[in-house]
Formats: C-alpha cells, structure tokens, sequence
C-alpha cells in the first residue's frame, strides 16, 4: 500500500474526531498537519477542540495551524450542533498542546508550493468549510498544482441537504469558498450525503469503540453519545453518520466506495446558495475532474474503522512509533 | 513631522505608475511596502512592471510583495487602456531588483498586527482589485486595528462605470474583494469615477510635465501620451482620467478635495450589475456610512501638486 501525505482542514466537531483519530491510527497516511477552520462551532473552539484530539491520539508532533474564523462573503452559521461548543473537559480529557503560530493558510500555501516545487503533490481531506482550501488558491497557482487531490466532505445529490432541504453544511456554511475550491481544477473526490447516510454507527457499534479503542475510544464515544446522530425518520433504521471519517476511508481502503466522474459546481447567490450540482453529461465548460461517490460498503467501513480504532488499545509507546 | 506608514497595493497599469512615482518623491509618506496584484495586466507583469517602476524612481529600497495572482471568484479581467505590457509602449530596462521571498497578504497581516500592537496604524492605498486586502481580512479579521483607513480607487456612484454600464474596473474584477472591504468596518475613502473624471490629463498637461521631470521626463511623457483616451465625447477634451494618482493627491492634499458620506453597497450577484457600487446617500439603508465618497477635486490643485512632485526628479539629490 503506497504512503500518502495528506493534511486535514477540518473544523472539529464531532465526526471530525472520528476522521483525525482514524487518520492518526493509519500507518498508510502521513499527515503533515491539521488545518483547522471555523464551523460546526466558532474558530477558537474547532481550534481547542483539534489540540485535544491531538492530545487523545499522543501525536503532539503533528502540528495544528489556526486559519479562517468565517466564510467569504455569506454570514456566519455554525452546525447543527453548535451547542457542543469546545469540547468539555468531562468529554475529552483537557491538554496543554497549542496551535502553531503560522496561519493555516500560510501554512497550506507553504507546504503545496513546496510539494509543486519537488513534484510530489499531496493530498488535502477537507472536512469543514473550504475557507483556508479557497483563500490559498487564490494566492498563488502553486498551491493547486502541489495538491494531488482535495478529498471533500461535502454536498448532497440524491440525498437531499440535511442543513438546509438543497444544501450540505460545508458547502452551506461558504459557498463562494467551495465554488473557488470546485471550480479550481484540482482533482476532486466528493463524500456527499448521498454517500455519508449510507454508512451508520449504533449504539452497538459506539459502544464497541468505547470499549477497545483506548482513552480515544472512550472520548469519541462520549462524544458520539452526548450529540446523537441518529435520524429513524430519515434513515428508516437506527445509527447515525460519521461523514467527515468516509474521506480518511476512502484513501484507506479506495475499493469500499462507488462513484462516477463529473464536474462540479455550487449555486452561490439567491435562495438556493449552497447546492451542489453535478455534471455528468459534459454540459458545462467545467472539465469533470471530480469523482463523486455515490455508495459505500457499510460493513467494510465500520470494520476498518474498528480495526484502525483498534490501534489506540496498545501502549503510549506503540502510538508514538506510528508517527514514525 | 512623521512620516505616514502607507502600503501601496495596486496593479501597474500606467496611471498607477505615476502615483508611484509621485509617492516615491512624497517624504510625507514611509511606503512600506507595495503589493502588486492581478489587475490591468496578469500578476507576472504588476509585478515585472512594480519592479522597474521602483528602479526607475530610484526607490529599490522600497520592498514588493506578490499578491492575489487571481480574484476571488471571478475570472481575471485585464485593463483595456495600458498597451500589452500595461506600460503602454514604453520599454524601461529589465529590473534588477527582486520580489521578496514573503507573500503580499503575509506581509499585510504582519504589518497590520504590529500596526495595533504599536498604535502606528497603516494606511493602505488600493490602486487595484481589493483581493489582496480582502484575503488578509478573511484570514485574520482581527488586522482591521491595525489599519488607519483604506484610500482607494474604484467604484462609480453618480457616474456611470468604465467597464461595463454599471461598473468601474477595479470593483468589477473583484466585486467579492470590494464587497468584504466595504463590509469589514475599516474607515474608506473612495475616489471612484465621480471623483477620477474631473481631473483629466491632457495634453498639454504632458507638454508640462516632460518639462519639468527631470530624467524620468522620456518615460512619464510616453506613458501619459499614452494615455490619452482620445474621446472628447466622453471626457469634454483630450486626454486621460488621473485614476490611481488621486489616492496619492488625497493623502497629500486633502483640501483639495470634497467628500460626501454614504453607506456603500456592492454588487456581487447580478450578472447584469456586476461590480455596481451603491451609494446609501439619504440613509435608505439604516446603515451608517462606511466611507468618505469624494464628489468634487480641485483639478488645478491636483495638477499643479503633480507638477510640483514629479519636478523633484530634476533635482540632482533625487537618485
């Protein structure tokens, strides 16, 4: 399996727990730092709440970067759970690990001139808003041809938004950001809702991490209790989501994901701001340089996340040699 | 006296040559740095042009910074009257002085935060597309203390635009931009196409101006001949708007010029407005103002400041 250099922009959350822990368990990825954004809840908290993750996984030398407080033009909304706010002490344990001082934006911009530079381009799994991805964009046209792929939570298809009935929250919370990341001509892997809602954790399933993934397994299952995602009405079965994690399975394990190339876009003024269309057809000038995932294997999912959560059982010892 | 901290910020492009080399000779400014971005012509060539324009004004200890290389959304657009270089047909020798290594919207958010902490806010002269300041604001909205105010060029209020029906250029290539400086709180003044249009240079403006300036009368003279928009129609004679170069007056001169408050609006989502700037005159809106919209210049003034400035190249302790 090949190594993949990838960073994470993310405004944890909840479900961006469960993305970074899996990342940080997987020997296959070297996450070169953690872009944090404002979103499900204000930036200073994403912030706080992405030191503590780091501090659960015993990876203080992967480095957390502090970047957009808010979105482009449109006000700020925050998510469906923004009551969670910084993640209390009593859910995961407090920490003394700080954010860097270098701006997540910088940051991004520094770290794909330089992979352009050496042609060894690296991956970027966004899992918020796209504000940092779109403010690095327009800085320099290094920055797009030092990302190999933008692996992105995001958008709803079939499925329709569960922030608003045509909009996904990412892409809701900025949507001139995503407009400047979508049309930017860097190849695209899309996790919609379409795809998300098809892969759903119960109480079983929670419980199992809580009790064999170690104190990370412990605080995303606080967490992943304390803000339940389940939906019986619109899933039609118990469990809820863990969208932003499908986006480190993908790079994991590729072959659990179905999806079909298009190009992509998003409605930015009026009403509707924040869908997401796809072109299948050639319809548009956009080339179709994204893949937009429509299935997942649930099983195949939930036992890699299993078998990777799995990791954070063994001794502090072991967790450090990950980081190599 | 002190000297007032300014950033240059703009998109060379002939008439923000001479507000450069009007700056360049202005002791009451400290430039800290100039910051190039896409606009009248692609980045690579603001900032080729920046570059010889400093050489040329005998100021390479004046720091560049490569901004925005696109605007926000939309795509680029280009200026129409600065020839194929954006220097119109003048050829100034290949610089020898280089960009620095740090990004103009690093080099922004840097200043701008010790500018708070030092209490020796900036005042930033945007003679472009807003993308580079609006970039800095998104990333770190706390910069906004350390500015004094925004003195731009851009927009068309009771005129009409230059670019389109509705809009003026530097709005129009980055409505986004404009629409998060106009948003952001930071005291603006605005000198839009309301302002530019009366101060027209003509030609025997230019006969004037070779005369006085010195060694850099060869160039400055072709530039401006350059820009004679040669549309009597539009402009009551010949000659050119002194777009940029006002932003440079103002600073210098405020007296000669009038200004209006409003709150102002930008247009960022209709394809046929696109880049209008909306000007709140009667408190329609129940917004307060967010800028000094400046209605009516002493051209005389301008000209004669001008002449006065760009005559220093004459003088022999001028490099």
């Amino acid at each position: 399996m090949s190594h993949q250099r990838i960073i994470i922009d993310t405004d944890p959350g909840v479900d961006d727990a469960a993305a970074i822990l899996l990342a940080l368990a997987s020997p296959e990825l070297e996450v070169l730092g953690i872009s944090v954004v404002g979103g499900n809840v204000p930036l200073e908290a994403t912030v706080a709440n992405a030191c503590k993750i780091m501090a659960l996984s015993n990876r203080a030398d992967v480095p957390i970067y502090a970047g957009a407080p808010g979105p482009l033009i449109r006000e700020q909304v925050y998510g469906k759970y923004a009551h969670i706010g910084a993640f209390s002490d009593q859910l995961v344990p407090a920490t003394d690990i700080k954010p860097e001082a270098e701006h997540a934006v910088s940051f991004l911009i520094r770290t794909t001139r330089n992979a352009a530079e050496v042609g060894d381009p690296i991956t970027i799994c966004a899992i918020g808003p796209l504000t940092n991805i779109a403010l690095a964009l327009v800085q320099h046209p290094d920055v797009a041809r030092g990302i190999k792929q933008i692996v992105s939570m995001g958008g709803a298809f079939t499925a329709l938004g569960h922030r608003t009935p045509w909009a996904e929250f990412n892409i809701y919370a900025d949507p001139h950001a995503a407009e400047i990341v979508y049309g930017s001509g860097v190849p695209l892997v899309i996790m919609p809702l379409d795809t998300t809602f098809q892969a759903l954790l119960t109480r079983q399933h929670i419980e199992g991490i809580q009790a064999a993934a170690g104190a990370p397994g412990r605080a995303l299952a606080n967490l992943l209790l304390a803000f339940d995602r389940s939906d019986i009405g619109r899933f039609g079965r118990p469990g809820g989501p863990i969208h932003d994690a499908t986006t480190i399975a993908w790079l994991l394990k590729p072959e659990l994901f179905q999806g079909r190339k298009a190009a992509i876009g998003v409605q930015v003024t009026g009403r509707t701001a924040g869908y997401t269309y796809a072109d299948y057809y050639g319809k548009t000038d956009r080339p179709p340089t994204s893949t937009i995932m429509h299935s997942v294997d649930e099983q195949g999912f939930i036992d890699l996340l299993f078998e990777r959560l799995n990791v954070y059982s063994r001794s502090n010892d072991d967790l450090r040699a990950l980081g190599g | 006296m002190t000297a007032l901290p300014i950033i240059i910020d703009c998109d060379p492009g002939i008439d923000d040559t001479i507000a450069l080399l009007v700056a360049f000779v202005s002791p009451e400014f400290n430039v800290l740095g100039i910051t190039p971005v896409c606009g009248n012509q692609p980045l690579e060539r603001t900032m080729r042009n920046t570059l010889q324009i400093c050489e040329l004004g005998g100021r390479s200890d004046v720091p560049v910074y490569a901004g925005c290389f696109r605007p926000l959304l939309r795509d680029p657009i280009h200026g129409q009257f600065h020839g194929k270089t954006g220097l119109g047909n003048t050829v100034l020798p290949d610089p020898v002085k280089m960009a620095e290594e740090k990004s103009a919207v690093d080099f922004m958010i840097e200043s701008f935060e010790a500018a708070a902490v030092n209490g020796q806010r900036i005042t930033v002269c945007c003679l472009g597309p807003l993308t580079n300041i609006a970039v800095a604001l998104r990333m770190k909205p706390t910069i906004a203390h350390g500015i004094e105010r925004v003195v731009m060029m851009g927009g068309a209020y009771r005129e009409p635009g230059n670019r389109t029906m509705t809009s003026e250029f530097n709005v129009l290539a980055d409505p986004h931009a404009a629409h998060i400086v106009f948003s952001s709180g930071i005291p603006i003044v605005a000198l839009a196409l309301d302002a530019t249009h009366q101060v027209i240079l003509t030609p025997s403006h230019v006969t004037r101006f070779a005369a006085v300036s010195g060694r850099i009368s060869k160039p400055l003279s072709e530039l401006m001949a350059f820009w004679d928009r040669n549309d009597v129609r539009r402009y009551g004679s010949r000659g050119g708007p002194l777009h940029d170069p006002l932003v440079i007056a103002y600073l210098l001169a405020p007296q000669l010029f009038e200004a209006q408050k409003a709150r102002v609006f930008v247009e960022h989502e209709s394809e046929l407005c696109m880049g209008q700037t909306i000007a709140d005159w009667y408190g329609k809106s129940g917004l307060e103002p967010n800028a000094d919209i400046i209605v009516k210049v002493n051209a005389d003034g301008v000209i004669d400041l001008f002449l006065d400035r760009l005559s220093r190249y004459a003088q022999e302790h001028v490099q």
